[in-house]
């Protein structure tokens, strides 16, 4: 079904999105001009990690959050393509969109198609004006590259659900509202089966989140711990013992965005500004050979989310978009370190960029799925397994 | 695929099949080389997705002979190199899948063993993302009339990646095969060999990344991304 073959062929699928896009990203380009935060560059990089609530909230007011969420809950009911041209935009600008990142990208769209009325009329509209903030509750410290090892329990009671268990790695959770949690619903059930999804309140009793400290020195991850934790029956998203299939589903919106190409985006641009318009032979090939990958990274990711918005399941697609994406984000700090002369602790935009970069870049392929696990879809997608 | 263009596509196989022994006669009597001239002058009336087409088809079959030269102007062969280069791609792949499927070593399939997968899956990637700047080079040439000068950013970035791509593609290939895709017989050298030497031709990496390194210096960081969008 996902097989290799389908998406092989001469011609891309169509990047088609309605209306006139030249004028959505000059409105979107001018509204940035006068609200971006003019923070720090590095900021500018990764920035889909960067937390500003009062700017997500601007942006949510002026229509670019929850795009494509239903009009009567609040969103713009606009296209899947024409929120990606506001993405793609948001990114290479290097607007700190990490606060309603996840809950715009996967949460909203996955409350739309699995939640219950009663859900999306509670979170959608906080979701579209870009105040209400939602992480996701995967890992665990048995189940990282192995999902389906996951162990924090729900038992259904008849106040509701009781969860007990812990999750890790869990990104934006100490600024979040809710969390999309995986857990396992059906006593002494294995593997893939028997689990559901939870969509749990933070606020909640028995909730205790941790910080974890990434060796950036920042704190964008936590341990979320839940003790006899109560959640209304309400809770449940989807179907009881579904969860498996829904999550891999929210996956495929994961993994295929602009986000996998242009988080270092800033990087390249400094690189280009700190060479001026007559640059030395070694830096002008750099900047051909990292253009050409990128022109060709956006083409795919065009494609996959055309045939995403078209209602098809590009899985293999979405993480030929990660993978590509990933090398390519991981390599470029490698090679401008490589030709830019500069100490460590360099001051200039470019150097502290590099840095930040070149500290960042080790999680490019382990957050949304391992290198080893996304090559393991291909392969699948190859026939081979 | 447009009714059309998969017709195309079956009369190329066919001729490109008969040409690779009897050489170009079959080509030049089914007139490819009208694949560009106006229905209103004689000639198809077709665009750079059929020429990328036929020519995937013809970097597989008849990588030897002067199709692209036969069917497009000079300052065009850049990209129907990239043409070539993704069918052959193409082909190496889909060669490699078939060996490491049937071949069997320590009791098994070589596609059961993990290290092999992983090194398809990424020779894949590569084969994809050829694909894509070829397809995105089409558009973007049917875009501008055909007009070279037009596309010249599309073709510097489209070769580069294609060229860049033949070390990954060709080294994993061979080695998922092994010692029979070092023969003269198997059929893997008719796709591989052509690869490095395309690699070469019509602007090798340093000819393209300086090309459009100096064009993207000239747009500045914020200006590359401006270019990029409104094209
Ligand atoms: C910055 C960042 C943000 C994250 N945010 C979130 C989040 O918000 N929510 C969330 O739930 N999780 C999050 N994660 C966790 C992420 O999903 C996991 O790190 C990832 O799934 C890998 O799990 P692990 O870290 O336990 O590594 P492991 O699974 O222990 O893997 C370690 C290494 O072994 C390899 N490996 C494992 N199994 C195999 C196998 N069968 N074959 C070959 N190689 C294998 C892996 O590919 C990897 O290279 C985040 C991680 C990072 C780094």
């Amino acid at each position: 079904m996902h097989g290799w073959a389908d998406m092989q062929g001469f011609a891309l699928y169509p990047f088609d999105p309605p209306g006139d896009i030249g004028a959505l990203r000059a409105e979107l380009r001018a509204w940035l001009a006068v609200n971006q935060p003019q923070r720090d560059i590095v900021a500018r990089a990764n920035c889909w990690a960067s937390f500003d609530a009062d700017f997500s909230r601007a942006l949510g007011a002026a229509g670019y959050v929850g795009m494509t969420l239903p009009i009567r809950y609040g969103g713009g009911d606009r296209h899947p393509l024409e929120r990606y041209v506001v993405i793609e935009e948001l990114l290479a600008a290097g607007a700190p969109v990490g606060a309603h990142w996840i809950a715009d990208r996967q949460t909203g769209p996955l409350i739309v198609r699995y939640g219950s009325e009663e859900q999306r009329e509670r979170y959608l509209p906080g979701i579209a004006r870009g105040e209400l903030y939602a992480c996701i509750g995967l890992s665990e410290p048995g189940a990282g590259s192995d999902l389906a090892a996951v162990r924090t329990s729900a038992r259904e009671t008849a106040e509701g659900w009781r969860i007990n268990g812990q999750k890790i790695w869990t990104t934006g959770a100490h600024f979040s509202h809710i969390m999309l949690a995986l857990v396992r619903t059906e006593e002494g059930s294995e593997r893939n089966a028997g689990l559901s999804q939870l969509l749990i309140d933070l606020d909640t009793p028995g909730i205790t989140i941790r910080p974890i400290i990434d060796m950036a020195g920042h704190h964008d991850f936590n341990e979320v711990f839940f003790d006899d934790v109560l959640v209304p029956h309400g809770a449940l998203v989807g179907t009881r013992g579904q969860g498996w299939q829904q999550v891999t589903a929210e996956l495929g919106l994961e993994r295929s965005g602009p986000e996998r190409y242009l988080s270092s985006h800033a990087l390249l641009a400094a690189l280009i500004d700190a060479a001026g318009a007559d640059p030395g032979p070694a830096v002008a090939v750099l900047v051909g050979e990292l253009t050409a990958e990128m022109w060709t990274l956006r083409q795919l990711s065009m494609s996959t989310a055309a045939k995403l918005a078209a209602g098809e399941d590009p899985m293999v697609e979405a993480s030929v978009v990660k993978e590509l994406g990933n090398a390519f984000e991981q390599d470029m700090p490698r090679r401008v370190q490589a030709i830019v002369d500069g100490p460590w602790d360099d001051p200039s935009d470019l150097g502290r960029l590099l840095r930040a970069l070149l500290i960042a870049s080790p999680s490019f392929s382990l957050r949304g799925g391992t290198r080893e696990v996304i090559r393991g879809i291909i392969a699948r997608g190859l026939g081979l397994r | 695929m447009s009714a059309a263009r998969a017709m195309l596509c079956d009369t190329a196989r066919a001729v490109f099949a008969e040409a690779a022994t009897a050489g170009m006669a079959p080509v030049e009597e089914a007139g490819f080389a009208l694949l560009l001239v106006p229905e209103a002058e004689g000639g198809f009336g077709g665009d750079w997705e059929d020429v990328n087409a036929v020519l995937q088809i013809a970097g597989v079959t008849v990588p030897g002979l002067p199709v692209a030269e036969s069917m497009v102007s000079d300052a065009l062969l850049p990209a129907a190199t990239v043409s070539l280069m993704a069918g052959a791609m193409g082909q190496a792949l889909a060669l490699s899948i078939e060996h490491v499927s049937t071949r069997q070593q320590f009791g098994r399939p070589l596609g059961k063993f993990q290290a092999v997968q992983q090194s398809l899956a990424v020779m894949a990637c590569e084969v994809r993302a050829v694909e894509a700047a070829a397809a995105a080079l089409a558009a973007r040439l049917d875009a501008v009339g055909l007009d070279p000068a037009a596309a010249d950013f599309e073709m510097a970035a489209a070769k580069l990646r294609a060229n860049r791509a033949v070390g990954v593609v060709t080294a994993i290939a061979h080695q998922v095969h092994g010692a029979i895709g070092f023969t003269r017989e198997y059929d893997l050298n008719r796709v591989t060999i052509p690869l490095m030497r395309w690699r070469g031709e019509h602007g090798n990496d340093a000819y393209w990344a300086a090309r459009l390194g100096r064009q993207v210096a000239g747009l500045g960081g914020q200006g590359l991304w401006g270019a990029m969008t409104a094209r």
